[in-house]
Parts: C-alpha cells; sequence; structure tokens
C-alpha cells in the first residue's frame, strides 16, 4: 500500500469523510428510508390480502429478477475494480472497468423494459391491484437511479480519458458510491417483490 | 484486495443462487422460508456495502448505521412476511 492509500484510509475513518463522501451517503440513506417505507407498506398490505399477493407475485418471474440481480452485483464489482485500479494509477483499466459496470447496467435495464413489455401487453399496469402498485412504483423508482446513475459514470467516463483529466478519486467513489446504493435497493427489492409472497 | 473483491462476487452469486433455491422449496407448518430469504438479501446486503462500498474502512458510525438499516428493513419484511 502507498502513501496516497495510507492517506485515504486515514481520512476514510474520519466520520465526516466516508467512502463516496458524506453527501452521498446522506443521500443513500435518505434512499433507504424512502424505500425501506415503501416496501414495509407492501408487506403491510400483503397481510391484509395474503391471496391476492401471492397469485399476483406469481405473475413475475423470479428468473428474471435472478438474472438482473447478477447483472448487479457483477456490475457493483466492475465498479469496486474501477475505483481499485484508480486508486493504483491505472487509469486505462479504470475506463475499461467502467464501461463494463455501464454493460451491466444496460443489461439490468434491458431485461428490466422486457419484464415492464411483457406486462403491459398482458393488462397488468399500474391500477391492477395493490401489489403491481407498488411493484411498477418501486422497480420503477429504481429503474431511475438505475438509469441516472449510469449517466454519472458515463460522464466521469468520459471526463477521465483525457491524459490531462482532473477526475480525482473522490469524484470516482462517489459516482461508485450511487452506482453501489442501486444494487443495494434492488437486493431489497428483488427478494420482497419476487420471493417472499 | 483484488482477491477480495472476487471473493466477495463468488459468495454474492453463491448467495443469489441460494436464495431461488430457498425460495422454491415448499412450506412447512411454520412457513420461515421470507424470513430465511431476506436474512441471505442482508448478508448480499452487508457484503455489497462493506466490501464493494468499502465502508469496512469507515468510521463506525457509518459501519453501524448501514447496519441497522440493513437489519430493520430486512428484519421487517422477513418477520411480517411470515404466513400466520
Amino acid at each position: 500500500m502507498n502513501q496516497a492509500q495510507l492517506t485515504q484510509e486515514q481520512e476514510y475513518k474520519s466520520i465526516y469523510y466516508p467512502p463516496g463522501g458524506i453527501l452521498l451517503w446522506i443521500i443513500i440513506f435518505l434512499e433507504l428510508i424512502t424505500f425501506g417505507l415503501g416496501l414495509m407498506a407492501l408487506v403491510y398490505y400483503g397481510r391484509l390480502e395474503p391471496e391476492l399477493f401471492h397469485q399476483s407475485r406469481i405473475l413475475l418471474n423470479p428468473t428474471f429478477g435472478t438474472i438482473n440481480t447478477l447483472f448487479l452485483l457483477v456490475s457493483g464489482f466492475m465498479m469496486a475494480k474501477a475505483v481499485h485500479s484508480f486508486r493504483e494509477g491505472e487509469r486505462q483499466i479504470s475506463i475499461a472497468f467502467i464501461k463494463w459496470t455501464l454493460v451491466g447496467g444496460v443489461l439490468f435495464l434491458g431485461l428490466k423494459s422486457y419484464e415492464y413489455y411483457d406486462k403491459v401487453t398482458s393488462g397488468i399496469g399500474l391500477d391492477e391491484n395493490m401489489f403491481f402498485t407498488s411493484y411498477w412504483l418501486l422497480t420503477g423508482f429504481h429503474f431511475v437511479h438505475v438509469l441516472v446513475g449510469m449517466v454519472i459514470l458515463l460522464w466521469i467516463m468520459i471526463k477521465m480519458i483525457p491524459t490531462d483529466s482532473d477526475i480525482t478519486q473522490d469524484d470516482l467513489a462517489s459516482g461508485a458510491a450511487f452506482w453501489h446504493m442501486c444494487d443495494l435497493i434492488w437486493l431489497l427489492l428483488f427478494p420482497a417483490l419476487y420471493l417472499i409472497f | 484486495m483484488k482477491n477480495r473483491f472476487n471473493i466477495t462476487l463468488t459468495v454474492l452469486v453463491a448467495l443469489t443462487l441460494t436464495t431461488s433455491t430457498v425460495a422454491s422449496l415448499g412450506s412447512g407448518i411454520y412457513n420461515l422460508i421470507p424470513l430465511i430469504i431476506m436474512l441471505i438479501a442482508l448478508g448480499k446486503f452487508l457484503l455489497v456495502a462493506f466490501e464493494f462500498m468499502e465502508l469496512r474502512k469507515a468510521h463506525r458510525f457509518w459501519k453501524y448505521l448501514t447496519l441497522f438499516a440493513g437489519l430493520f428493513i430486512t428484519g421487517i419484511l422477513g418477520i411480517f412476511s411470515i404466513a400466520s
């Protein structure tokens, strides 16, 4: 571990300087609270109408949900590798890992879009029942977050390409933290919507 | 560090496949499967937070806050999803 890495590690020990920055972590916890409340509402209504929620849940495809989980996990792995490579001074390798992160995001959004298309053509909309209202709202907002995350990472990657780039480790770490937040939220959404009812 | 990420991903993939397997099991008298599924989700949540997001290097405040948030959400979902 070099001096820069040691300094970084010491800074992360400060309560005001978590990995990715304190602002991002405030955002992350606000998002976790928001999605958490949505999921708790899902479970509440699920207890009121267990049979309806069960019959609705089996209309979802857990295989697609599992594949999407794997897409995001591998994408998160690529993102972590990108941050590590940047810290090691391997800018080009870091850019390559960001590209693979974006590929994971594209695959996730592609499969999710297919699921949405399938539901829409089957006539299962926002007002089908409480389960599908929750499904559309929770996964829809998550979809938007993934899209925003991809825009952020694409912007960072483009700014990293020039040799005199002014993108810092903190910039990349913040973008990575937002991306991992999308992963964290999906890790809660997937079992709650696709498996437990 | 590289091996750490590789190991973390391997465990995450294994837990994801385990979740799918557990979800396909039949229910018994006491249907604890939703709770088991959410516990596995908690494990994955913490692995991503502590390894990929490097929270293990952070101040304990952020570690405990993340642990509490994950435990609270998955606990509520798991416990209240158990069939009565």
